[in-house]
C-alpha cells in the first residue's frame, strides 16, 4: 500500500472517536435523504397506485369533450383481446344532491360526485370494490355505495338505509331517485372516494338520459410498462374523426394530481441535500481537529522528506475513508429503514399506506454524493495541513 | 574539497521585524568534513536549534548560504528540498520523533517509502533495529516503547537512507542518564562504524566525551572552535 494511504488510514482509524463521529455525520445525512425518499416518494407512489386502482387504470380512454357513444361492451371486448390487458371497465360520472330521511326529518341536502360503475367489469379492472368496509359493492339497479364521509354527513347512514338523490338530466330536468345503501367505502388518503357515491352505471345512464353512453374506460394492464403501446394500439384501431377518442397513460391522466406533488418532493429533496451540506461541515470540523492533533506528526513527516502534496493526499485519503465508511453505514441505515417501512406498510395518521420501493440507483447516487462531499470537505483541512512548516510543527512537544 | 559535506557561510537568521527583530543567528560560518562527529553547544536560547534547522533545510537563513555535498541549497525549490532532506539528511529530535500510529519497524522504513525505494527496506530496517538491540520491539506501536528505545528507533530511521549528515537536536535531553549514555555511545559507534557525519546539538558537552569538533554558540554567534583529534580507525 502507498505509504500516504497507510499513514492516512492509521491516523484516522486509530482515533476511533473522530472516525465514528465523521462517518456518522455522513451516514446520517444519507439516512435523512433516504427517509425523505421513503416517505415522500412512497406517498407519491401510493397516490399513483390509488389513481390507477380507483380512477384511471393504466390507460384511460375518454372522448374529447364528449361522451363515448360506441358500445362499451364492444370496446371492452376489443381491449381485452390485447395480451397486455388484464381487464377494462366503463365509468360514467355525474353530480347529484343527496339527502336522507331520518326519523321523519331531512338531513342535509348537498352535492356529491356520483360514479357509475359496471358491477361485473369494475371489480376486474379496479380495486374500488375492496374499499367497501361495511356491506357490499354495487349490484342491483337501485343499490348505492356511500363514501364514509357522505355516510357520516347524512347522520351516520348504514347499510339498508335509503337515500334520495336528485340529478339533472341532459336536458336540465330534475330527476329524483331513491336508493338503498348496500355498502360504505372507507379509504385512507386522498383519492376522494370517501366524498363520493357509487352506483350502477346503467341506472345512471337511464337517469341522465344517456343510454349506452360512457364517459371513460379504465384499462388495467398485466404489464404496466406497456401502457404507451396499448394506448397507441387503441388509437390506431379507432382513428375516425367521429369517435374522436383520447387515450392517456397514467402519467398523463394523473398529471394534475401529481405535478404539484412532484415539486413538493423536489423541495423536500433539497432539504435533504442541505442536511448533507451540514454533514460536510461536520466533516470539515472533525478533519480540522484531526490536522491539529497531528501537527507534530506532519512536522516529522515533512522533516524526513514528505512533500506538501503527500500531506495533502494523506488527509484527502482520510476523507475518502470517512466517506466510504459513512456511505456504507448510511446505506445500511437507509436500506434498513426502507425495509422497515415496506414490511410494516408504513402509514402516517391514517393516510394511505406508503408504496415503498428500493431505489438502488437513487441510493447509489446519494452514496456517491455523500462520499464526494466527505472528500471535498477534507480539502480545506488537508490544505491547511500542507501549510504547516516542519519547524513550526515540531515546536509542539 | 571533496570531503567537505557541509559548509555554512555567513548565515544570519532574524526572527520578527524592525524593533522586535531577534538575531537568532549572526554571521555563522563553519564547515564539516565527511565522517566527523560535531557537537553544537551553548546555553538555552543561544540559537543551537535555529542553526540545526538551517543545516537541516527545515528553515531558510535570512542571509548567507548552506552548502551540502557542495550544493548551494538556496537554489532548491520546496519539493527538491523535501527529497534532499529525505535522501541526504537524517533527523533525530529531542522529543518523541516517531509516528505513534506506526509500528517501530514502519517508522524506520518510512523514509524509504517516501523515497519510493522500498526494495529490501524492511530487511535493512530490521538489521538496523538489531544493531541497536530492538528487534524484539519492532512490531510494537512506537508510542508503546520507552523514551530511550524511541531515540534508538529514531537513530535507525535517520540512518535507513544512508544520509550524508545525521542531525540530532538534544537527542538525550529527555532521557534518564543511563538511556542518555546508551544513546550517545550508539551514535558515536555508528559514526565510527558506518562513517556517517553526525552534527549533534546538546547543552551537556561532558556527556559526549571525545568528539571531532565542538562549536560553541552564544547569542547566535560562534565563539570558539574546539577541535579534538581522535585516533583514526581504518
Ligand atoms: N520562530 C521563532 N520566532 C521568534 N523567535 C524565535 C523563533 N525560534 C527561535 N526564536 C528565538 O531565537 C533564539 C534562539 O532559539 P533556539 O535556536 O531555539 O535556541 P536553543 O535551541 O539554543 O535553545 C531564542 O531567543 C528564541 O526565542
Ligand atoms: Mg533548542
Amino acid at each position: 500500500m502507498d505509504y500516504r494511504a497507510k499513514v492516512g488510514l492509521r491516523f484516522i482509524t486509530r482515533r476511533r472517536g473522530s472516525l465514528i463521529a465523521a462517518s456518522l455525520a455522513v451516514a446520517i445525512a444519507i439516512l435523512v435523504v433516504q427517509v425523505n425518499v421513503v416517505i415522500f416518494q412512497g406517498l407519491y407512489n401510493a397516490i399513483v397506485r390509488d389513481q390507477i386502482n380507483y380512477r384511471f387504470g393504466h390507460v384511460y380512454i375518454t372522448r374529447q369533450e364528449n361522451f363515448i357513444t360506441k358500445s362499451d361492451k364492444m370496446l371492452v371486448n376489443w381491449l381485452e383481446r390485447i395480451p397486455y390487458v388484464d381487464a377494462a371497465a366503463p365509468r360514467l360520472d355525474a353530480v347529484a344532491s343527496i339527502n336522507a330521511t331520518g326519523s321523519g326529518q331531512t338531513i342535509r341536502d348537498y352535492s356529491v360526485p356520483v360514479i357509475g360503475v359496471d358491477p361485473v367489469l369494475d371489480t376486474k379492472a379496479s380495486t374500488m370494490y375492496k374499499t367497501v368496509g361495511d356491506g357490499q359493492y354495487v349490484s342491483s339497479r337501485n343499490s348505492i355505495v356511500l363514501g364514509a364521509i357522505v355516510a357520516r354527513d347524512l347522520g351516520n347512514s348504514h347499510v339498508g338505509d335509503s337515500v334520495k338523490l336528485k340529478f339533472k338530466d341532459r336536458n336540465g330536468v330534475d330527476e329524483l331517485r331513491r336508493f338503498t345503501v348496500v355498502g360504505i367505502t372507507e379509504t385512507a388518503g386522498s383519492v376522494g372516494l370517501d366524498n363520493s357515491v357509487i352506483m350502477n352505471i346503467d341506472t345512471l345512464r337511464e337517469i341522465l338520459g344517456r343510454p349506452h353512453e360512457t364517459q371513460s374506460i379504465m384499462v388495467k394492464l398485466n404489464d404496466p410498462t406497456k401502457d404507451q403501446e396499448v394506448k397507441d394500439l387503441f388509437l390506431r384501431a379507432f382513428p375516425t374523426r367521429s369517435d374522436n377518442f383520447k387515450a392517456q397513460t397514467i402519467e398523463e391522466s394523473a398529471e394534475t394530481t401529481l405535478s404539484g406533488f412532484r415539486s413538493g418532493i423536489a423541495l423536500i429533496n433539497l432539504v435533504g441535500y442541505f442536511g448533507m451540506m451540514s454533514s460536510a461541515f461536520a466533516v470539515v470540523t472533525i478533519q480540522m481537529m484531526q490536522v491539529t492533533s497531528k501537527t507534530r506528526e506532519i512536522g516529522i513527516m515533512r522533516a524526513i522528506g514528505s512533500r506538501r502534496k503527500d500531506i495533502l493526499i494523506i488527509f484527502i485519503f482520510q476523507g475518502m475513508v470517512i466517506g466510504a465508511i459513512g456511505a456504507g453505514l448510511g446505506t445500511i441505515f437507509g436500506v434498513s429503514y426502507t425495509a422497515y417501512a415496506k414490511e410494516t406498510h408504513m402509514t402516517f395518521q391514517g393516510s394511505l399506506a406508503l408504496e415503498v420501493t428500493y431505489n438502488w440507483l437513487g441510493i447509489l447516487q446519494t452514496d456517491i454524493l455523500a462520499f464526494l462531499l466527505a472528500v471535498v470537505a477534507s480539502i480545506y483541512p488537508a490544505y491547511k495541513a500542507t501549510k504547516l512548516q516542519p519547524v513550526e510543527a515540531m515546536r509542539f512537544a | 574539497m571533496p570531503d567537505l559535506v557541509l559548509e555554512v557561510r555567513g548565515v544570519d537568521k532574524i526572527y520578527g521585524e524592525a524593533e522586535t527583530a531577534i538575531y537568532a543567528l549572526k554571521n555563522v560560518s563553519f564547515s564539516v568534513k565527511k565522517g566527523e562527529f560535531i557537537l553544537i553547544v551553548g546555553s538555552s536560547g543561544s540559537g543551537k536549534s535555529t542553526l540545526l534547522n538551517m543545516i537541516g533545510l527545515l528553515d531558510r537563513p535570512t542571509n548567507g548560504k548552506v552548502f551540502i555535498d557542495g550544493l548551494d541549497t538556496s537554489t532548491l525549490n520546496d519539493n527538491q528540498i523535501s527529497s534532499f532532506r529525505n535522501s541526504k539528511l537524517g533527523f533525530i529530535f529531542q522529543f518523541s520523533n516517531l509516528l505513534a500510529d506506526l509500528t517501530v519497524l514502519e517508522n524506520v522504513v518510512l523514509p524509504r517509502r517516501i523515497q519510493k525505494t522500498d526494495t529490501n527496506a524492511v530487511e535493512e530496517a530490521k538489521l538496523l533495529l538489531k544493531t541497536v538491540g530492538l528487534e524484539s520491539q519492532m512490531n510494537k506501536y512506537s508510542n508503546k516503547v520507552s523514551g530511550g528505545q524511541a531515540q534508538r528507533v529514531a537513530i535507525c530511521r535517520s540512518l535507513i537512507n544512508k544520509p550524508t549528515i545525521v542531525l540530532a537536536d538534544e537527542p538525550t535531553g529527555n532521557l534518564d542518564s543511563v538511556s542518555a549514555e546508551t544513546t550517545v555511545q550508539l551514535m558515536k559507534s555508528l559514526n565510527r562504524k558506518l562513517g556517517h557525519t553526525f552534527i549533534v546539538v546538546t547543552h551537556d558537552r561532558q556527556q559526549f566525551g571525545d568528539v571531532d569538533k565542538v562549536i560553541t554558540i552564544r547569542d547566535g554567534k560562534i565563539i570558539e572552535d574546539e577541535i579534538t583529534e581522535i585516533p583514526t580507525i581504518t
